[in-house]
């Protein structure tokens, strides 16, 4: 009785927003996807054309995949792994190392498996490296950064700052630059991975635990979630993504150096702010507890429409920065605005 | 007594939407009166405190002061008028000097002045509020909460203030502080101040008040001179019913049976080791105030807080919790004291706030699909009369009463053998605290065991079997069924000692 009364009681305005909350913030993510879309018919020569649509996800794919890894770091409430680009960059030259020389036995030297295993291992020993110290207290800025600059100059160090090349033909071609049914290999892997993804969060109690332990970390360690676990956990999850495309890139490019995911990538040269810029474009909550995988993709996607359209618009790679950075700006102040009707009350 | 009240506010109607928050409500104070305001949780307290002090002037009625019509727009105007408010939650600035504070908006200050210059100015409304031997340069944070409140007063007393009104000065306070706080009081009436006093704490308004205003669902139920009625009249005219109706029967007898043996438990804020049982299917009270270590306690069989020694005997098995997650797996439940800090995922739905702590119980080789937690939130949900239609609103859209139902609900997802309650009613309405008190003992009844603490003497006198007193980090005694009365516990948890005749 008491809680119908209640509920009348609440602001009209309140009701509205708890309601439309999120339906409202897809409605924005999706019409601005039609807006883009309608402009890009008519004022961008050749955009219309299955080429470049397929061209804007294999795009957003890469970053994306790595999008997603972050996704559960950040719904986990804990803040962003900031050595994205440093951990995509040892992953890439361990790959490349196994590639060209099999890590000094040249009997593995060009095994696609081995090298592949080598890269995602170390990728997973940094994520529980560093969610270790995270789930221990650790301010996940302080840690990540630190990190970083470890994970880049192991690289740097290992692979003397040279590029490390490995001729074609190679067991990876069909990763890098394969396709299968008319769609790249790339393209296969981010539209798997973020299903995969967007299953665990939903319809497993580790997903349950993310976004609970996000929402509030002290109620999550009074019902026997701690946020140490979770911390490794997701801190692997985002670096295995993180190794993932790094494989992909390298396997593209048949070469790997230590600072490819800080220069010449993508559109705007640095890896870790496109995929940070991912995350919050699609909407998810930087305290952690709200979010989802899905936004995320959708957050790629729609940088890379944008990105794609600069680009058959002969803008250079730095007007194409300060989008992406529009963008960050523009979805924070959109969804701030939107989320204000309930999270505020907290 | 004075025909001619110095504030006087009649037929005051006030609405938010649909709700009515006054309906024609009336008051009135004199000059040097100090005048009680009581009422439960929305029965309109808040809204008449915001329209006296000038935050809220969009009401109905008609608002006198020295008998002229008066109508504030900003708590300024009000403030002209020589009215003021101290709130519950403090606005001093910490890192500030207690001078400097008493000073903050800078009237009746030199451009140019010197801490010395502002110490001595504070000096004499220090001396006012009572707090003689402090100094005013000192810094805020450096005085105990009850020093702040007064110093607060003397903020306000700087402002010339005529007509003062304290909410709930004493709510966060001990013993001692608060009858600082009384003291200061009636020194200010006597000084010829009206001070409205609005308090929860019945002892303290029948204490200090001449005369008492009672609300009920935004009605005035007259004004009753405090020496024509006693608590019982008082809660009987505030809740529309007896006080004794709010809470379930006790138990016929209390089983000899142990189910939870605490041994030699010592954590941080208690003194020494604190052993004793807890039997099969009672309530257990655990009573005493803040800084007792009766929370202390709770909270350590629940792993919530290390203790350096001691163990728990549970259903044959001895251990000592080691953190939430050892305690729920041998079925401890605990619903700590705030719940919005680690008791309720505020952001998330309720349904999943209420299978939080049972994850395993939902779902099927770590995969959940919807359906099974449907039902096994809404049973719960059923069980602890929350609303089943509202189980994808966000929690923290609730009122504090369903919030704490939620937080309590959701730990019999773990069918617990021992449910230990932290101030189970806090920041409750009347509603909803009985219904609480109905569920605790109908749990208790199917055999769980129920410890709270808590330091609602009310509760701590009517709703446990048992109550265990704690003074200061010590364990005093215990009671059991119709020996707990309420004097003696109130003796025991504020002056076991006789330390205020020596």
């Amino acid at each position: 009785m008491s809680a119908i009364i209640e509920n009348n009681q609440l602001p009209f305005s309140t009701k509205f927003l708890q309601f439309y909350k999120d339906r409202t913030l897809l409605a924005i993510l999706l019409s601005l996807f039609a807006v883009m879309f309608i402009y890009g018919i008519f004022f961008t020569e050749n955009y219309l054309t299955i080429t470049n649509f397929k061209a804007i996800i294999r795009d957003a794919a890469l970053y994306g995949i790595m999008a997603i890894g972050l996704t559960f770091v950040t719904l986990s409430g804990n803040f962003f792994l900031l050595s994205l680009k440093e951990t995509a960059s040892i992953c890439g030259v361990t790959f490349a190392m196994g590639m060209a020389t099999g890590f000094g036995s040249p009997d593995l030297a060009g095994n696609f498996l081995v090298s592949l295993l080598a890269a995602l291992a170390v990728g997973v020993v940094s994520g529980v490296i560093q969610g270790y110290f995270v789930g221990m207290g650790g301010n996940p800025i302080v840690v990540t950064l630190g990190g970083a600059g470890i994970l880049y100059g192991i690289g740097a160090w290992w692979s003397d700052n040279l590029v490390i090349n490995f001729t074609r033909p190679h067991d990876a071609e069909w990763l890098g630059t394969g396709s299968f049914l008319g769609l790249p290999s790339i393209t296969w892997s981010f539209i798997l991975i973020a299903i995969a993804a967007e299953i665990v969060l939903r319809h497993t109690n580790f997903g349950r635990k993310v976004y609970l332990v996000g929402a509030n970390k002290a109620a999550g360690k009074a019902t026997g979630h701690e946020n140490f676990s979770m911390a490794i956990i997701v801190f692997t999850i985002c670096s295995v993504c993180c190794a993932f495309v790094a494989v992909a890139f390298v396997a593209q490019m048949d070469s790997a150096q230590s600072n490819y995911f800080s220069a010449e990538f993508g559109s705007s040269g640095d890896m870790t702010i496109l995929v940070i810029a991912t995350v919050m474009v699609g909407g998810n909550s930087i305290m952690g507890g709200y979010g989802s995988t899905l936004r995320t993709s959708l957050g790629a996607i729609f940088i890379a429409m944008v990105d794609n359209m600069m680009v058959l618009q002969g803008f250079n790679s730095g007007p194409r920065i300060v989008g992406v950075g529009l963008m960050i700006v523009f979805s924070i102040i959109v969804f701030g605005l939107f989320a204000k009707g309930s999270r505020a009350q907290e | 007594m004075s025909t001619n009240p110095i504030l006087k506010i009649s037929k005051v109607s006030r609405t938010f939407g649909a709700i009515q928050a006054l309906k024609e409500a009336n008051f009135e104070i004199n000059e040097g009166e100090i005048m009680g305001l009581v009422g439960e949780n929305g029965a309109g307290k808040s809204t008449l405190v915001k329209i006296i002090s000038g935050f809220d002037p969009g009401f109905k009625g008609s608002y006198q002061i020295n008998g002229k019509e008066v109508k504030f727009e900003t708590p300024s105007q009000a403030e002209e008028s020589g009215i003021a408010i101290a709130q519950q939650e403090l606005s001093l600035i910490p890192n500030m000097s207690v001078a400097e504070n008493i000073f903050l908006t800078g009237a009746k200050v030199k451009k140019f002045a010197t801490l010395n210059t502002l110490a001595k100015m504070a000096r004499p409304y220090l001396d006012e509020v009572g707090l003689t031997e402090v100094d005013p340069t000192t810094r805020i944070n450096l005085l105990s909460v009850g020093e702040q409140h007064l110093v607060e007063v003397a903020r306000l007393i700087s402002r010339e203030a005529k007509i003062l009104i304290l909410d709930e000065p004493t709510a966060a306070l001990g013993e001692a502080e608060s009858r600082r706080i009384l003291e200061m009081v009636e020194r200010l009436a006597a000084n010829g101040k009206s001070i409205i006093y609005v308090s929860h704490r019945l002892d303290e308004i029948f204490k200090i008040t001449k005369r008492i205003t009672i609300l009920r669902d935004g009605v005035s139920q007259g004004i009753q001179e405090t020496k024509d009625i006693d608590v019982n009249k008082l809660v009987e005219i505030m809740l529309g019913r007896e006080l004794a109706n709010m809470f379930p029967s006790k138990a016929d007898h209390i089983s000899d049976d142990p189910k939870l043996e605490v041994k030699e438990l010592w954590p941080d804020g208690v003194l020494e080791p604190v052993s004793f049982s807890a039997f099969k299917g009672e309530i257990l009270g655990l009573s005493g105030q803040l800084g007792s270590g009766a929370g202390e306690v709770l909270a350590s069989i629940a792993g919530a807080l290390q203790s350096r020694s001691g163990s728990l005997t549970l259903n044959g098995e001895t251990f000592l919790p080691k953190s939430p997650s050892h305690a729920i797996k041998k079925k401890i439940a605990y619903c700590s004291s705030d719940r919005k800090k680690d008791g309720l995922f505020l952001g998330r739905p309720i349904f999943e706030n209420l299978t939080s702590p049972a994850l395993g119980a939902i779902s099927k080789y770590g995969f959940n699909f919807g359906s099974s937690e449907d039902n096994y939130s809404k049973n719960l949900a059923k069980e602890f009369l929350i609303d089943v239609k509202r189980m994808h609103d966000e929690s923290g859209l609730l009122s504090g009463g369903n919030q704490q139902k939620v937080a309590l609900g959701k730990w019999l997802s773990i069918k617990p053998d021992v449910l230990l309650v932290n101030e189970p009613t806090r920041g409750v309405d009347v509603g909803a605290k009985s219904e609480i008190y109905q569920r605790m003992r109908e749990l208790a009844a199917r055999g769980i065991t129920i410890i709270f603490a808590s330091t609602d003497i009310q509760e701590i006198t009517y709703l446990p079997d048992r109550v265990i007193t704690f003074y200061r980090g010590m364990m005093i005694d215990e009671h059991r069924l119709e020996k707990i009365k309420t004097p003696l516990i109130l003796k025991e948890i504020t002056d076991p000692f006789n330390e205020t005749n020596l």
